[in-house]
């Protein structure tokens, strides 16, 4: 039985180990562009698809991602934007409840063979609790992602950029779905069936 | 026990890996958010003067209430539960039960999104009308405006809000024939309305009628406009003219609510308002019908995180001595000042 102490030593290390890494994979998603601004950014070879293949896929993401929001030409070529937001939640557990809404910028730029993408220009809303219980946002307040450590603290701000991170690699996993243009697949549950004839 | 303990780690590691997964295609949460709030309130006459609403004892470090509420949506169906304990959120805010001393609802409805831009929503409500509100929370200063202390707290009934875009949208609803009480006196007979347009980025206005056989009619404009990060302005005016079988008369009065912000924690606020009771038989609480007062309160709010210190001054000034102050030596004043210290921790 005395072998079960170092046992139990090395599987708590384990634990808090694979605690911490998943804890800190989702902000560490993020980085920072030329200008310090949070940026999600990926570049994507597509070996044999042209860069019009590509274009029009990731033009047909962006009008069925976000249906409030039409899809724009980019100032480049074969560029392409859509923006949209999502809510951000603050607290744990029983008291979690809507902090925010961010918005952000979705850029599609292709060349043959070739495609990159950039989630950007995010800007914070804070809500506040309204006279009927509802969490609104508070009219005039926006924060760029890059000044809420200065006006919310490093604990809520890191709440706020894990939940962006993991949106962004959520939307990434949709924007290589587009482009692979992969039929997304639902699983079929197995209908359970028994005869009744032969007994 | 090698087996449990290996069995254990995997199963708390799956279970990390699964919260860490996409937080934004999880389930809305119920959400619980509320306020409690404390004070003390010195009034320089020594005794309780100024008659607006909550903060009422004085010399005395005393409780507003524990407000909890309940809200949860789920597809386009929500709810929401608001209950409040304490003097502020019983006898102070809205009618007492039988027992004369009981929990109090501040909401409690039901809401349904038609579609993105049409809600229907119906049950007891906080009154859509004014800039102030019942929860400490929810106001910049801690002691209350006669136009929020006279008008109405809570209206039960049924409304439809469109949202033309998201600069305009219109309410419009039926409501119970008596403010602040979860029953009608007979019938449903209140009609209601709201506009609200948002001109400019940080600027919102509320136009805002309710108006009822009973109920009397009361017109409402609340604005306010975020004019820099810093510096907000708050505009709250209206009118009302109780029913003819309550009485003639009724009060009209205007608040202005500028608000520095001079560090990220520290805000200071003024409100001026102007308030008067018309000529007529209809008594506010307030200065005597055809009489009005001048009321000045600063205020200062200090954050801490979800805690805010709130200190704050108040003047007011009636135009007739005999408008009901009286200063410490019993004789009628025309003026009333008072210090409130306030701490309310919202979550």
């Amino acid at each position: 039985m005395a072998y079960l102490y170092p046992m139990k030593k090395a599987l708590f290390s384990l634990i808090c180990l694979l605690c911490a890494q998943i804890a800190f994979a989702q902000k560490d998603s993020l980085a920072f562009d030329e200008g310090n601004n949070y940026i999600y950014y990926r570049v994507v070879d597509k070996p044999t698809l042209s860069a019009d293949t590509l274009y029009k896929r990731g033009w047909d993401f962006a009008a069925a991602f976000n249906q409030s929001t039409k899809p724009a030409k980019g100032k480049a070529e074969s560029t392409l934007n859509t923006s949209g937001k999502f809510i951000v939640y603050s607290g744990v557990s029983l008291m979690r409840k809507e902090g925010g809404e961010i918005s952000y910028t979705i850029n599609i730029q292709t060349k043959d063979q070739r495609y990159r993408y950039r989630i950007s220009n995010f800007v914070f809303k804070p809500y506040q609790r309204d006279r009927f219980g509802n969490m609104v946002p508070i009219p005039g307040i926006e924060v760029p992602l890059e000044k809420m450590s200065t006006k919310y603290g490093k604990k809520e701000t890191d709440n706020y950029l894990d939940q962006i991170a993991s949106f962004c690699i959520n939307t990434a996993s949709k924007i290589k779905q587009a482009m692979d243009k992969q039929p997304v697949i639902k699983k079929a549950e197995p209908v359970k069936k028994v005869s009744t004839e032969n007994w | 026990m090698k087996k449990r303990l290996l069995l254990l780690s995997f199963f708390v590691a799956s279970v990390f890996a699964a919260s860490a997964q996409d937080t934004t295609k999880a389930d809305p949460p119920l959400i619980i958010s509320g306020s409690v709030d404390t004070y003390y309130k010195y009034d320089f006459s020594k005794h309780s003067n100024i008659p607006t609403s909550f903060a009422s004892d004085n010399n005395s470090i005393s409780i507003g209430m524990i407000d909890l509420a309940l809200k949860k949506k789920v597809g386009k169906a929500s709810f929401v539960g608001e209950l409040s304990f304490g003097p502020r959120g019983q006898a102070q805010s809205i009618p007492n039960s039988d027992d004369g001393n009981s929990f109090h609802i501040q909401n409690l409805y039901v809401s349904y999104d038609v579609t993105d831009k049409f809600n229907l929503t119906g049950g007891y409500m906080a009154t859509f009308m004014g800039y102030e509100v019942i929860s400490p929370a929810g106001n910049f200063n801690y002691s209350t405006s006669y136009l929020f202390t006279n008008g109405p707290f809570q209206n039960p009934g049924f409304k439809a809000t469109y949202a033309f875009t998201s600069k305009v949208s219109l309410m419009a609803g039926i409501f119970n024939d008596s403010w602040n009480a979860y029953t009608s006196v007979n019938q449903v007979n209140t009609f209601g309305a709201q506009l609200m347009v948002a001109p400019v980025k940080g600027w919102t206005a509320y136009l805002n009628v309710l108006t009822g056989k009973l109920s009397g009619t009361e017109f409402d404009l609340t604005t306010s406009y975020q004019i820099t990060d810093a510096f907000k302005l708050g505009l709250n005016a209206a009118t009302f003219k109780p029913a003819d079988v309550v009485g003639t008369g009724g009060f009209t009065g205007v608040a202005l609510y500028p608000q520095l912000a001079v560090s990220k924690d520290v805000t200071f606020g003024l409100r001026g308002e102007y308030f008067k009771t018309k000529t007529g038989s209809y008594a506010t609480l307030g200065p005597a019908p055809g009489s009005s007062v001048f009321a000045t309160t600063l205020t200062a709010n200090i954050k801490a995180g979800p805690l805010t210190v709130i200190p704050e001054f108040r003047l007011d000034n009636n135009k007739d001595v005999n408008d009901g102050f009286i200063n410490k030596s019993g004789a009628p004043t025309k003026n009333a000042s008072q210090f409130v210290l306030a701490a309310v921790y919202a979550f």
